[in-house]
């Protein structure tokens, strides 16, 4: 009996048809246990990003089965994978992470209004989450009186404040400085050994590389290679 | 509370755009209140010009007297009648008329036109024919006539001439003459009333007419105008009978009165032209706003948000950009509104469908104008926002992650 975090079976998925028919994701079976910090690598075009955006439920595969948390997320509607997403899965996105109008605080405290968590609790919650991620005194400040490690910092925190099984992140350090992207990859290292988060990276950053436990090489739209360390 | 400061901070993301979209949809709101203000005061002003130039709010006649004129319709009894409008407390004035055709003579010229037995005093409260005398004086002597610019022309007099105006008699149907002498001369603005009409004492065209007592007609002024509509004293149906009929200002003037409702109708089109401009300057804004943040709601759907709470976050921002364009289009309209209530628009001198419109036309502004327009503003303004609104809620994350990056 397994309890896989993420759990893919055959998973296809094509774009166009005929002649410009794309396969970015082709019979792609993988199986992600609790607490790992796995990178899925490759060159561009690879399908690593379409992988990332398929097991997140942003996307829905051409064949093949999605399991998070046990539950098969292709066939679920807007709002079942809409709320699926808020309470199961945390996001982190290459840049542009966060809503511009919301304070740092305002943005890890809207995806606990969306789960409907009571006031006082949520906003213990955001404290704890930009302790976290070493922000305590930048909450009130709005993404663009943050630099671009901090507002990835502040994407994290917004991705763990929901609790979820699982935080998805494509290139999180593209947009970064080699330092901030050390930093930032640090934050996230210490948050899966100290709390056991599990973590799935879509990237070719050799920083990324190096921490993960777990490296899943793409080519071509197919696994080509999955080297555990 | 997060979905209404989300959407006032979105808002003013970017406030030129903002501010130009608020423009549009207030402006419009302010130049529809104006329009409607213009209408209803030029309504009044053609009602008032109407009733208070001559014919008055009501009449009252002989049954079919106003088909055809027939001098024989006299009412013999009209001194019971003037009585009774003495008694009645919403009215503000009457005066008692001898109305019949006949020909005016000069030493040069022979014009035909409707001679009006008038009393002086009564005809001074009633209608504007003592301040539309332009030369000469009011029916002082017992042959003094008024005649119009336009028939003064026609028969080369001017004041102090004679005239010789020729009857037939009522009931018998002789010819009967009497010589008068040109006292003033007016201009009522309306080319009808100056061409055709002369005024000369009441006493004397009874004489003309063979006529002991009575008069043809017996025009009223109320206190409010819309006593000739609502007839609160019950006056205009108590002096309709099988003899004589009481009509208000509406029924004397049926064509002028559906004129007068179509105006109402001027609103409506002007209204729907103004907001189906001002709907696509919303939906072209909203789509400018969902577009530059595209990448936004595909973050925002990806972490969770449900496709209704974009849609309800669209239609919340419609709605405080249709709330600051009703503030905005109701204190323009209102400032401007006021304005020209106090100083008239000018028209200059016009007549419409024979009403004498040679005033300022005062705007007035009335509750609906900022009641209704408003809610219509906040519909109308939600209705351009439904499809921007939907396309929100149903964009793909992916499609969006991609789209913007």
């Amino acid at each position: 009996m397994t309890n896989a975090v993420i759990k893919t079976i055959e998973v296809c998925r094509y774009f166009g048809e005929g002649e410009t028919l794309v396969k970015a994701v082709e019979q792609v079976s993988i199986t992600i246990e609790p607490g790992e910090f796995t990178a899925i690598i490759g060159p561009s075009g690879s399908g690593k990003s379409t992988l990332l955006h398929l097991v997140g439920g942003l996307d829905n595969p051409t064949s093949g089965v999605v399991e998070l948390s046990g539950t098969n997320i292709a066939n679920m509607s807007g709002a079942q994978i809409s709320d699926f997403r808020r309470d199961h899965i945390g996001f982190v996105f290459q840049a542009y992470n966060l809503i511009p109008v919301l304070s740092a605080e305002e943005n890890i405290e809207y995806i606990m209004l969306l789960q409907g968590i009571a006031g006082p609790a949520r906003r213990q919650r955001v404290q704890d989450m930009l302790e976290l991620v070493g922000l305590n005194d930048l909450g009130s400040r709005r993404p663009n009186q943050l630099s671009g490690g901090q507002q990835q910092r502040v994407a994290v925190a917004r991705a763990m404040a929901s609790h979820p099984d699982i935080i998805l992140a494509d290139e999180p350090t593209a947009n970064l400085d080699s330092k901030t992207g050390i930093a930032l990859l640090d934050v996230m290292k210490e948050l899966n050994e100290t709390h056991n988060m599990t973590f799935v990276f879509s990237t070719h950053d050799e920083k990324i590389m190096s921490r993960a436990s777990r490296l899943i090489h793409m080519e071509d739209g197919a696994v080509v290679r999955d080297e555990r360390r | 509370m997060l979905i209404i400061k989300l959407a006032l901070r979105n808002l003013f993301r970017n406030t030129r755009r903002t501010l130009l979209t608020v423009l549009l949809i207030g402006c419009s709101l302010s130049a529809l209140i104006l329009t409607d203000a213009v209408l209803l005061g030029m309504v009044d002003v053609m009602i008032e010009s109407l009733t208070k130039t001559l014919s008055g709010e009501a009449q009252v006649h002989r049954q079919g007297f106003t088909d055809n004129y027939d001098v024989d319709l006299y009412m013999p009894e009209s001194a019971s009648i003037e009585s009774q409008l003495e008694n009645d407390p919403s009215v503000a004035a009457y005066a008692s008329r001898v109305i019949s055709g006949g020909m005016i003579s000069s030493s040069y010229n022979v014009g035909a036109g409707i001679i009006y037995g008038v009393d002086a005093d009564q005809e001074r409260h009633l209608s504007k024919l003592a301040a539309a005398i332009t030369l000469g004086h009011y029916l002082e002597d017992a042959n003094d006539i008024l005649i119009g610019e336009p028939m003064a022309e026609l028969l080369e007099i001017k004041l102090g001439d004679r005239v010789v105006i020729t009857q037939a008699e009522a009931n018998t149907g002789e010819l009967s003459q009497a010589l008068f002498r040109v006292a003033g001369i007016f201009k009522f603005g309306v080319r009808e009333l100056d061409s055709n009409i002369v005024f000369i004492n009441i006493s004397q065209a009874r004489k003309i007419l063979g006529i002991k007592q009575g008069s043809h007609e017996i025009a009223i002024l109320f206190h409010d105008v819309s006593s000739a509509d609502l007839d609160p004293t019950g006056l205009l149906s108590s002096l309709t009978d099988d003899t004589t009929e009481a009509l208000g200002w509406r029924a004397l003037n049926k064509d002028i009165a559906a004129m007068l409702e179509m105006t109402n109708y001027s609103s409506l089109i002007v209204g729907a032209i103004l907001f189906f401009l001002a709907s696509l300057g919303v939906i072209n804004s909203m789509f400018m706003s969902i577009y530059e943040r595209i990448y936004e709601f595909g973050v925002a759907k990806a972490i969770g948000t449900r496709p209704f709470d974009l849609f309800q976050l669209i239609m919340v921002e419609a709605l405080f950009l249709a709330l600051l364009s009703c503030i905005l289009g109701m204190s323009v309209g209102a400032i401007l509104g006021e304005w020209y209530a106090t100083n008239g628009i000018p028209l200059g001198e016009m007549e419409i469908s024979g009403i004498a419109m040679n005033n300022n036309i005062p705007t007035v502004l009335a509750s609906h104008q900022f009641t209704n327009f408003p809610v219509y503003v906040i519909l109308l303004t939600l209705t351009a926002a439904l499809y921007p609104a939907r396309f929100a809620a149903n964009i793909i994350p992916t499609d969006a992650l991609h789209r913007s990056l």
